[in-house]
């Protein structure tokens, strides 16, 4: 696997990860709204 | 499934599409070193969101002023904690860029103090912030002062850069009105702003949830 | 009309008065600018520099003094309204509109004082020759009223905050950046002859003021009023 890949793949996991935290972040205001 | 999770799963799925499309869709630009041309799709968007981002807490900000809503106040700081963000992302990926294009992590060419400018633009907003206490008038201050700021932007952006050689790329639809860049570059770099966008959109509308829940829970104790 | 320029002349005398009796601000812009000019010429000197890079670099320097020394005494007009707890009198007594102008005429004033002492002063000092005087002394007037219509509205905002002096140089910064530059350009080219950019200079530095002007018109009652 060369740079180009390792990199592609970071940033893949670092997009996921955060949308993870987001993801949460909002069920849980969704909870606290209701 | 309601519509928001819809879309958010979506911008998931985009977002990823984007990021393996810069790296294994496209080809490296001609006139950019190495790879260097992969980082724009990244680095283009977060610009454009932290001036939307800008923006958009100005006009909350003239909102306010008008008609002295809370919600206005809690739009143009939540906007402003995005833009700041955005804009830090932007300067670092510009500075990873410039290192390797032009070997030196910054160079204050015209766009590097434009941002610059707009860093401290943010920090600055957000310190006033700070340094009031009563909500209103942290609210009408922190509101004139992004527009202050607000109107010494299109100096910077217009002005300073025709008055010196920049070593800034040219922007992708330059004044020749030819493409320098294949449909798959304009591709990719399209949607990877309409996936930026969609994320600042979703960043955007919990951050101003959130505050309003904490507005509220003050209210109640009071 | 006149009412209004008869208060705001009213302010900007009565904050005169003051200022020479105990001058705060003239003593920090005047102590500031006279430390670094020293340090500056005694450092530097009017042999150190080359030839062909004397326009622009003592541009720099001649600004960055001035900017500082006006950020270091500038709030002081509506800083010592909120110490000596006459704002709300002054709000009572005085138009908002009237209190700003007021203000900026003694900032104004502050300003030009400073500039007439210190550039002749660093002209001499770093040995300065400047080509096109006539427009020179243009760029420092122009810059001069930029200068102090900015920082008027800034030190009107954190004259209530709570860390003044640090947030005063903090909010100034970012809105007079550009003109920084504009005038360091300007200068220079008023120091080896370019007219395109002394007349490009001009117009910014004359847009800039301008702007500054009619949103702090605008802005100034909503800071101002309680």
């Amino acid at each position: 696997m060369n740079d180009l890949m390792g990199i592609a793949l970071v940033t893949l996991i670092i997009w996921v990860g955060l949308f993870a935290y987001v993801y949460r972040l909002d069920r849980k205001v969704s909870r606290l709204e209701d | 499934m309601r519509g928001s999770v819809i879309l958010k799963w979506l911008l998931l799925v985009w977002l990823a599409g984007v990021i393996l499309a810069a790296f294994f869709y496209v080809h490296p630009a001609e006139g950019f070193k190495g790879e260097s041309s992969r980082i724009v799709f990244f680095h283009v968007p977060m610009a454009w969101i932290a001036v939307l981002a800008f923006l958009i807490s100005c006009i909350a900000s003239v909102m306010y002023l008008r008609r002295r809503d809370p919600k206005d106040d809690i739009r143009a700081s939540v906007s402003a904690g995005l833009g700041l963000l955005f804009a830090v992302l932007a300067t670092v990926t510009g500075s990873v860029f410039a290192k390797i294009m032009w070997g030196a992590y910054w160079n204050w060419d015209p766009r590097q103090t434009s941002i610059t400018i707009l860093l401290l633009i943010y920090a600055a907003y957000l310190a006033l912030r700070g340094a009031v206490a009563d909500p209103e008038r942290r609210a009408a201050l922190a509101a004139v002062y992004a527009i202050l700021a607000f109107v010494t932007v299109p100096f910077l952006v217009f002005v300073v850069p025709r008055i010196y050689w920049s070593l800034h790329p040219d922007t992708i639809i330059n004044t020749r009105g030819t493409n320098e860049f294949d449909s798959r570059y304009t591709q990719v770099l399209m949607a990877s702003l309409a996936g930026f966008t969609g994320l600042y959109i979703w960043l955007y509308t919990l951050g101003c949830r959130i505050e309003a829940i904490r507005h509220r829970r003050r209210q109640e104790v009071l | 009309m006149w009412r209004l320029l008869a208060e705001a002349l009213a302010v900007a005398a009565k904050d005169l008065r003051t200022e020479f009796r105990t001058r705060v601000a003239l003593n920090s812009l005047g102590l500031f600018a006279v430390t670094v000019l020293a340090a500056v010429s005694y450092t530097v000197g009017p042999y150190r520099i080359a030839t062909e890079d004397r326009p622009f670099l003592l541009a720099v320097l001649m600004w960055i003094v001035i900017f500082f020394a006006a950020l270091a005494g500038l709030d002081r007009s509506f800083v010592k309204e909120e110490e000596s707890h006459t704002a709300p009198l002054l709000r009572l007594a005085a138009s908002p509109l009237a209190v700003w102008l007021g203000k900026l005429l003694f900032n104004l004033l502050l300003i030009y004082l400073l500039l007439a002492i210190l550039v002749p002063l660093f002209c001499i000092l770093m040995g300065y020759h400047v080509l096109m005087v006539g427009q020179f002394v243009l760029i420092l007037a122009l810059g001069g009223y930029a200068l102090a219509v900015t920082t008027t509205i800034v030190a009107a905002i954190i004259a209530r905050a709570l860390t003044r002096g640090a947030l005063f140089s903090v909010l100034s910064l970012p809105l007079l950046l550009p003109l920084l530059i504009f005038l360091i350009q300007g200068t220079a080219a008023t120091a080896d002859g370019s007219l395109e950019v002394i007349q490009s200079t001009v117009r910014a530095v004359v847009s800039m003021g301008g702007i500054m002007t009619i949103v702090s018109v605008a802005l100034f009652p909503a800071v101002w009023s309680d």
